[in-house]
């Protein structure tokens, strides 16, 4: 699905990502975990297409589709899902209204037909309950005086009525109790199936207790210095990140 | 907040909207030009009673003495009054009875400018009367009205079958002599609405005028008074539109309300007048003159969306005479391309315990020019008077203004006056996440504009909030580079 | 004889009586015919909309005092600033006192007008900053350009961090039965340096005075300037106070304006950010009674990018005195992230006071924080039941509250003997008398 190849990015021409390969295939969870600084961050904003990151030299492929010179709407019209590690507020907008826009916005670039107003009420609701939103929440103004909580929880909801192919959650984990913790993994986990896949960002391991990854990569300098499985993320709760370098 | 599924629901139903054409209609056009003998002409036209013959020219007499002023932050070619025509009437026998009797091609109008009477009649229960070219065609709803007393008719209408409250109150919160276009309207005035709502009525349907300017050459002079009784309560909507010409069009509207004890009176504007191309050609004078006077416990709130005019010169104002009185004023002003606006409110706090709330949202985008000016004036009897001012400007490219200019006098100590202004622009940051989520960035303008409006557009009625909304996005299209 | 028409015509006179081939004849020329065009201004122009000026200019003033007058430094000592070492430049009746003044030409000049007029050392400086910020187009500006002929003149050369202030006091001894004075001042700091200046006028009796000054301060590269304006007159004074100020790169200029006492004062303070990353601040309290009348119009233009200014200003209005509030902030196209702010708050503590105010934004870039306030209202009633049920009686909690709410501006005076004076006068003005030191 996702095939990353050499990826050299800078950030006002301090180059942060120094040659990054990475391949996820449909129903694959990966995990990105790496000390502060190492450049997880600008992946994400990367592969989303924020145009303050410049990529220097590589490939991203999407769906066989090179994609780094798509603008960042055209990439989330191909499923890709970003969930902010600081989502934006957006003052006067609903929760509901904004969903509304994307989902349209979305279906409208695929060619498909605006989803009526009745079958998107019973998506919303269907979704808000799976994360336990309350519908107060859906008519506040978008991330505007929202709990860190809040806000990621917000972030999981729209990435559950936007059905992506492809989500990348950049620290979601942070600023969540564990309760919090456990809605948002657990709708991740049930909005997984053979056909997406997700990439997690994380320092820490304890997202990973409850979004099992497929494959732990760590980062480190802007590159990926170590692959394993889950048992990789254990070794490195354990021993520290200075362990890999 | 609270938030039904209804009100969900209709969040997310969209609606379409066009404008823009010429409606060709037989019309009767008086020639160009403006002397007594016109003004004359217009009130036998209108076969109106001798009084106010005398007052329309009076006012003529007054208007020849002044000068058109020129303290608001705008800049055009001033109109010459002797190239205009003063009386443009869709040419058609008498009065209609009913709906069927109208000219087809009318309703079509109506249609295209999205009120469907019919529709409106069945669904919203909006009764409507219409003004082209200053001239009420048609007014629905009249009899459902007048079971309760309401009267709702043209003002040409109302001069001839209750001449006793038009005498009553006409001029009496706007005097013809109140400023240049104040004094010309009184004079010229072809039509407009008149609406009275009895003692402790509460008018059951909202009432709604649109006015269209059709006719090229014309100018529109509309006349609005609505009276509101003793506890009475009545929503008052307005709309506009014009066709897009090359020439400048004016349009100088009269809107007087009187709300007496208790009584509640909304008045909600969406003006759309042809805001002149690309290029700034064309488009729209709009020297408007509104104002309300409140008497004890009473409220006046004014709701306007101004997306519409090459130049707008527009103060709808409140005169907090009674105690306990209210006064409210929402804007949105939206200027794109070459339109200057000038627009604001004036609280005058004469009563007691009177309030005051005003909220300004300034948009400008392109070479335009946006200004807010208001002035909030506590007199010094007015004990306990309360302010709330708050006046945002969203700038969107590098080519356009921004202007704040409030003027606050407060000469009681018991006084509260709060004025907050900003400026800003849209983040970068917004507009990404915006793209992120599949949304290009056009539309993530009007989102976020959408946003920063929705204290003003929470006001208006539903119907008209879903209109406004499209208004906005299509007054800002192309703005983005 | 009106005094606008008696001003004009003793033109000619003064010039004859001052220099007639002074470099800066023609620019006094030029000044008188455009004073004559414009003439005193009226409440018809917008910015004079809350101000009339008719019970100040109908006096019959002596435009300029023959008499010197002499000061005996005990008399006036009161109106200096307490233990602090400062130069010194002393104007009575409209004329040097070199007993009390303390000027100094070692490495800078400060010293006065007139000096600087008139010797040809000065001349290169002169003929760079004379009139050069000012506006010509104004007309009370331009009368005092016709008249200018003495007042304070500060050079501060490159790399200079000035170790005292220096102190500005214009007194009027009641020699004449009503006294028109025209002070003129001009500072220019070079490069890298740093001064303080304190401003004060003062009438010693009651005969009437008018002061009509204009002070023109260049900020060049990387410079910064305190300047204190105390106006503290008594109420039979007017004064109207024009200050231009002109900044350069990285230059930080900020202006305290204390409006404590006179019979009509008007501030019209402008700045002008001529290059980038400049910093403009402008602070005021007005505390008045009486029927005294303050107004501040402030103008500031921000025409380069990247540049700051902060506007804060308190007033305190009682018995039937008015208060005027213009602040205008204008941000040209070129002059992204800008951050402009601006406050004004007020007080009416009795039924016959008045406030105007007049906040204004012009904004032209899109890249900017421009936001202004502007509050009229009383004394917090929660805040004054809490220090009442502390034990303080209401007198008292009112005057502690209304001191604490004009006593945020002067966190920013960095002199503390002129802090602790004003504040003095403040207590005093609002009759609070602690047991602790303010």
């Amino acid at each position: 699905m996702l095939s990353i190849d050499n990826l050299h990015v800078s950030v006002e021409g301090k180059s942060i990502l120094n040659g990054i390969n990475l391949d996820v295939k449909a129903g694959e969870v990966h995990a990105i975990m790496g000390p502060n600084g190492s450049g997880k961050s600008t992946l994400s904003s990367a592969i989303a297409g924020n145009e303050s990151y410049e990529i220097d030299n590589g490939n991203i492929l999407f769906k066989g589709e090179n994609i780094v010179e798509l603008a960042p709407e055209e990439r989330a019209h191909r499923g890709i899902f970003l969930s902010f590690q600081y989502p934006i507020e957006i003052p006067g907008i609903t929760v509901t209204n904004f969903i509304k826009t994307s989902i349209n916005s979305n279906l409208k670039a695929r060619g498909e037909k605006e989803m009526s107003a009745s079958v998107m009420l019973k998506k919303i609701r269907e979704k808000a309950e799976l994360l336990d939103i309350d519908s107060k929440f859906l008519s506040r103004s978008l991330n505007e005086g929202f709990s860190g909580g809040e806000k990621k929880r917000n972030e999981i909801f729209q990435m559950a009525m936007l059905e992506p192919s492809l989500s990348i959650l950049d620290e979601t984990d942070s600023g969540l109790d564990i309760d919090a913790l456990k809605i948002v993994a657990n709708g991740v986990n049930k909005l997984k199936n053979k056909n997406n896949a997700v990439i997690v960002i994380t320092h820490y391991q304890r997202l990973l207790d409850y979004i099992i990854p497929d494959y732990v990569h760590v980062l480190h300098d802007g590159k990926i210095v170590k692959s394993g499985d889950k048992q990789l993320a254990h070794e490195l709760e354990e021993k520290g990140y200075d362990w890999i370098k | 907040m609270a938030y039904t599924e209804e009100e969900l629901k209709k969040e997310l139903e969209t609606q379409e909207y066009a404008y823009g054409f010429v409606t060709d209609i037989e019309a009767d056009t008086f020639p160009k030009g403006l002397n007594e003998n016109i003004v004359r002409a217009i009130s036998e036209r209108k076969e109106e009673p001798n009084w106010m013959t005398e007052w329309r020219l009076s006012a003529y007499r007054a208007w020849e003495k002044m000068e058109e002023p020129n303290w608001a932050n705008v800049k055009y070619t001033k109109p010459d009054f002797q190239k205009i025509s003063y009386y443009s009437a869709p040419k058609s026998k008498d009065k209609y009875e009913s709906l069927d009797e109208v000219d087809p091609e009318l309703l079509k109008t109506f249609d295209k400018l999205g009120i469907s009477i019919d529709e409106q009649k069945k669904l919203a229960g909006v009764a409507v009367d219409i003004v082209v070219d200053s001239v009420s065609v048609a007014t629905t709803f009249k009899k459902t009205l007048s079971e309760k007393g309401i009267i709702f008719c043209s003002i040409s209408e109302a001069i001839r079958e209750h001449p006793e409250l038009v005498k009553k109150y006409i001029g009496t919160v706007i005097p013809p002599k109140d400023n240049f276009y104040s004094a010309l309207n009184s004079a010229v005035f072809s039509d407009g609405s008149f609406c009275y709502i009895p003692k402790g009525v509460k008018c059951p349907m909202e009432l709604s005028t649109y006015f269209r300017i059709n006719q090229a050459g014309t100018g529109q002079f509309e006349r609005t008074l609505v009276i509101a009784d003793k506890e009475s309560y009545v929503s008052y909507l307005e709309g506009c539109t014009a066709p897009s010409r090359d020439e400048n069009q004016l349009h100088a509207a009269v809107v007087e309300l009187i709300a007496l004890d208790d009584a509640e009176i909304k008045y909600s504007t969406v003006q759309n007048w042809f805001p002149g191309n690309k290029n700034g050609k064309g488009g729209v004078y709009n020297f408007v003159t509104k104002r309300g006077i409140c008497h004890k416990n009473s409220k006046i709130s004014w709701t306007q969306v101004e997306t519409g005019s090459a130049v707008t010169w527009k103060y709808p104002s409140c005169i907090l005479k009674g105690d306990n009185s209210i006064g409210e004023f929402y804007s949105i002003a939206v200027t794109n391309n070459y339109q200057q606006a000038d627009t604001g409110t004036k609280m005058i706090h004469i009563g007691k315990n009177t309030k005051s709330t005003i909220i300004s949202k300034g948009i400008s985008a392109g070479k335009s020019q946006n200004s807010y000016r208001g002035l909030v004036q506590v007199n010094s009897k007015a004990e306990n008077a309360r302010n709330f001012s708050q006046c945002d400007s969203l700038l969107m490219g590098n080519k356009c203004g921004a202007h704040t200019f409030p003027y606050i006098e407060a000469k009681n100590n018991s006084a509260m006056v709060e004025h907050e202004a900003s400026t800003s622009k849209i983040g970068e940051d917004q507009i990404f996440y915006c793209n992120q989520r599949g949304i290009d960035t056009e539309k993530a303008i009007a989102l976020i504009v959408n946003g920063f409006s929705k204290e003003v557009l929470n006001k208006l009625p539903m119907e008209f909030a879903v209109e406004a909304q499209k208004l906005l996005e299509i007054s800002l299209e192309g703005s983005v580079g | 004889m009106q005094l606008s028409e008696k001003l004009i015509s003793s033109f000619l006179a003064f010039e004859l009586d001052t220099d007639i081939n002074s470099p800066i004849h023609g620019i006094r020329t030029n000044a008188i015919k455009k004073f004559e065009e414009l003439g005193f201004p009226s409440r018809k122009l917008e910015n004079w909309k809350y101000t009339s000026l008719n019970r100040v200019i109908k006096e019959d003033y002596t435009v300029f005092s023959k008499k010197k007058n002499v000061l005996d430094f005990k008399n006036v000592k009161d109106y200096f600033i307490d233990n602090i070492e400062s130069y010194k430049i002393v104007i009575v009746d409209g004329f040097f006192d070199p007993f009390l003044s303390q000027t100094s030409h070692d490495g800078l000049d400060i010293c006065i007008m007139s000096a600087a007029l008139n010797k040809p050392k000065y001349s290169k400086i002169i003929k760079k900053y004379f009139n050069k910020t000012a506006n010509s187009e104004d007309s009370l500006t331009s009368l005092n350009t016709a008249f200018s002929k003495e007042g304070a003149y500060i050079h501060v050369p490159k790399n200079t961090v000035l170790e005292k202030p220096v102190e500005i006091i214009h007194f009027a001894t009641g020699n004449e039965a009503a006294l028109m004075l025209q002070p003129r001042n001009l500072v220019v700091v070079e490069e890298n340096s740093e001064v303080e200046i304190i401003e004060s006028h003062q009438s010693l009796t009651d005969n009437p005075v008018f002061t009509n000054s204009v002070t023109e301060i260049f900020s060049e590269k990387n410079s910064k300037i305190d300047y204190y304006k105390i106006q503290n007159d008594v109420v039979t004074s007017s004064l109207i106070d024009n200050t231009y100020i002109s900044q350069k790169r990285d230059s930080d200029v900020k202006v305290h304006t204390f409006s404590f006492g006179g019979k009509l004062i008007r501030n019209n303070l402008n700045f002008f950010q001529n290059d980038e990353a400049i910093n403009s601040t402008m602070k005021g309290v007005t505390i008045i009674d009486y029927d005294q009348f303050v107004d501040h119009h402030t103008l500031v233009h921000h025409a380069n990018p990247n540049c700051e200014s902060h506007q804060d200003y308190k007033g305190i209005y009682s018995g039937k005195s008015t208060g005027v509030f213009n602040g205008k902030i204008i941000v040209d196209k070129i002059a992204q992230k800008t951050n402009a702010f601006q406050q004004n708050n007020n007080i009416l503590l009795d039924d016959k006071s008045t406030i105007n105010s007049k906040p204004q934004l012009e904004i032209f870039a899109d890249d900017v924080k421009c936001s202004h306030g502007c509050t009229i209202g009383q004394l917090d009633q929660d805040a004054l039941f809490y220090l009442r049920a502390r034990g303080i009686p209401k007198k008292e909690a009112k005057a502690l509250l209304t001191y604490a709410f004009a006593n945020n501006v002067l966190e920013s005076v960095k002199i503390p003997e002129l802090k602790y004076k004003v504040k003095k006068i403040i207590a005093k003005k609002l009759g609070v008398s602690l047991g602790f030191d303010l």
